[in-house]
């Protein structure tokens, strides 16, 4: 591929990019607004119902809610192109800061639980590809089976039954303890429970598709004459087959990333975790419109990114998948 | 090397399975579709099962422990848990099916359509579905579900719906190019088959299994949506019973260390979600049994 080329591509996908965005932040900003609720109470709490309709027309004004929808929107546009996101109703704070305040939390637990997924499925899609059909492999698939189904706001709340109730262990809400100053194991203490949560709801899910993936590899003819010409199993296993599942691996945890940042987002609301996903909720059920067109915006582009960065990485890997198809990794995704 | 030669790549031959009734119901997930069918029946018939009625509140009996008269307690408002369950499955399993048809649906129509067409129509379908797919889904269903106002049975299942049905339709297109392009099917039109014929005897034999497969994940998912909205607060009330409603309970039971309340509704919801994994895995092609080389 010449320069010329690749600046073309780049130039197209950058493109596609800004549209996407463009339309998702058109959507959100519409959707938000047809749905009933005054932004108002979340402005001014309790006052705004003992407020005159002057003073609410006036709190309207003040804050730009008056004015079409269009106008509203083209006014919002104009200032994101500057980087303002307007304030918070809620937190009467710049959006950005309210945000930076809690992002690292939902980073931290993503992150961590995100990396873990990764690193024990991929062992566990090994076991149980070594032990194919054996005692092992069979359990395994029927605990994982069981696990992948439980939903995660019930997980989270019979793990805060069982260890933060009954036993007293752990503690069952928040991201640390008010008295504690952000110690570290304090910190860890309370990332414990959400952690668990994060990794058994999303483990099995991928562990099973590496077992699949490995499982179609070993019947390839390769394996046969690499046996042939004296190399152990274990050899085979790991230098020949896991290396030719992995790109398409890689490629699928780029697209989870968005999966595994929707689970967090229920976890957090159960675990009542300070981070992103507490957030969003709290802001589209209250009308904190400029809080939640921020938010939806970052996680649609954090999306519409690792799409990309799948489909580029997965058609560099392997030349075979070309633009016309590349969404062909999709099929194994169910 | 321990030993100078070894032999590799020994096929065992096929074995002879002890009789012909054992191997019919072998590999067929018999213990999933009991459960499923018994937990089915019991909601449908949940008239005759029910020992209460489930949305009386007995004030006298809130928080009530499992015992003779309260099969399976009560919860903070005084409910028969037994009674609830088998009442309360029926919405939960009715929005599931419900959504899971509307999902279904828009997934296999723009999916075929998406396959289908030219290279433009193509392009302009799957671009709006890769936008959709970047709304977080959580997001996109607090807002309908706020638009649509108080949270009532059809209106969650539309909602689920409507939210849920593009990575199937991504699916479903590329299984249909996939065949599209495939030998058979040129050699079918080029001896004369209409498109109609193309489509009943070469496309659909070849992704309905595939289909029916998500259709089964698709209700799965949606129950486990819908529980998770109502018990967020923001699906369905308390008063309509379905079992993620009365999972919306939870908090108020965890500082009562009322385990019943948790545990029970959790778990006949979870053997239901676990009967239809398997269910809906039986029914996926079956992977290619061949010789493992290794």
């Amino acid at each position: 591929m010449n320069s010329r080329k690749i600046v073309a591509v780049l130039f197209s996908k950058m493109l596609l990019l800004l549209c996407s965005v463009f339309l998702l932040s058109l959507l959100v900003f519409y959707v938000s607004r047809l749905a009933p609720g005054d932004p108002l109470m979340s402005y001014y709490g309790e006052r705004a119902e003992k407020m005159s309709p002057q003073e609410q027309a006036y709190a309207r004004s003040r804050l730009g809610l008056d004015e079409p929808l269009a106008i509203q929107y083209a006014r919002w546009l104009q200032r994101a192109f500057r980087g303002e996101f307007g304030i918070s109703y809620k937190y009467k704070r710049d959006v950005r800061e309210v945000i930076g305040g809690r992002i690292a939390n939902t980073l931290l637990l993503g992150g961590v639980g995100f990396v873990l997924v990764f690193v024990l499925a991929l062992a566990l899609g090994v076991v149980c590809a070594w032990h194919e059909d054996k005692f092992l492999d069979r359990l395994l698939c029927r605990i994982g089976t069981v696990t992948s189904c439980i939903p995660e706001f019930w997980l989270s709340v019979v793990l805060i039954l069982i260890f933060a109730v009954g036993l007293r262990w752990l503690p069952s809400s928040g991201a640390y303890a008010i008295d504690s100053g952000h110690n570290l194991l304090d910190r860890l203490k309370h990332l414990i429970l959400p952690l668990t949560v994060v990794v058994i709801s999303h483990l099995w899910y991928y562990a099973y598709l590496i077992r699949n993936k490995l499982l179609e590899e070993v019947r390839a003819e390769y394996v046969l004459l690499a046996r042939m010409k004296g190399l152990y199993r274990r050899q085979v296993l790991f230098r020949h087959c896991l290396r030719n599942v992995l790109p398409a691996y890689f490629s699928l945890m780029a697209i989870s990333v968005p999966h595994v940042l929707g689970g967090t987002y229920v976890v957090e609301t159960v675990f009542s975790y300070p981070g992103i996903g507490t957030l969003l909720y709290e802001s589209a059920r209250y009308k904190d419109y400029n809080l939640l067109m921020l938010l939806s915006l970052l996680t649609g582009v954090t999306v519409i990114l690792c799409n990309t960065f799948a489909q580029t990485v997965s058609e560099r890997i392997d030349p075979r998948i070309r633009r016309e198809d590349g969404e062909s990794y999709e099929e194994e995704e169910q | 090397m321990n030993e100078a030669f070894r032999v590799v790549g020994i096929r065992q031959s096929l074995q002879l399975p002890a009789g012909r009734v054992r191997r019919n119901w072998r590999g067929k997930p018999l213990l999933s579709a009991l459960l499923f069918v018994l937990i089915v029946t019991g909601c449908l018939a949940c008239d005759l099962l029910m020992t209460k009625d489930p949305s009386y509140m007995d004030l006298q009996h809130y928080c009530v422990p499992p015992d003779g008269t309260f099969l399976f307690g009560t919860d903070t408002m005084g409910r028969d848990i037994f009674s609830m369950i088998w009442y309360g499955g029926r919405i939960s399993l009715g929005i599931g099916f419900g959504a899971a048809f509307i999902q279904t649906s828009i997934a296999v129509i723009l999916g075929a359509v998406s396959g289908c067409a030219p290279k433009s129509v193509d392009r302009l379908i799957m671009g709006a579905t890769d936008i959709l797919l970047s709304i977080p889904n959580l997001l996109a269903v607090v807002l309908l579900q706020a638009a649509l106002g108080k949270g009532s049975v059809p209106g969650i299942a539309f909602v689920i719906g409507i939210t849920g049905w593009m990575s199937m339709c991504k699916v479903v297109r590329t299984q249909v190019r996939q065949i599209r392009n495939s030998e058979y099917v040129i050699a079918s039109k080029c001896m004369g088959g209409g498109f109609f014929h193309v489509l009943w005897h070469h496309l659909a034999p070849n992704f309905v299994s595939s289909v029916l497969f998500m259709a089964v994940m698709s209700v799965r998912n949606a129950i486990v949506a819908e529980s998770t909205l109502s018990f967020m607060g923001i699906g369905l009330p308390v008063e309509v019973i379905s079992w993620g409603s009365m999972l919306s309970l939870a908090n108020q039971a965890l500082s009562g260390r009322a385990w019943w309340m948790i545990l029970i509704p959790g778990l006949f919801l979870v053997v239901t979600l676990v009967c239809l994994t398997n269910l809906g895995n039986h029914l996926r092609r079956r992977v290619n049994r061949r010789h493992s080389n290794l």
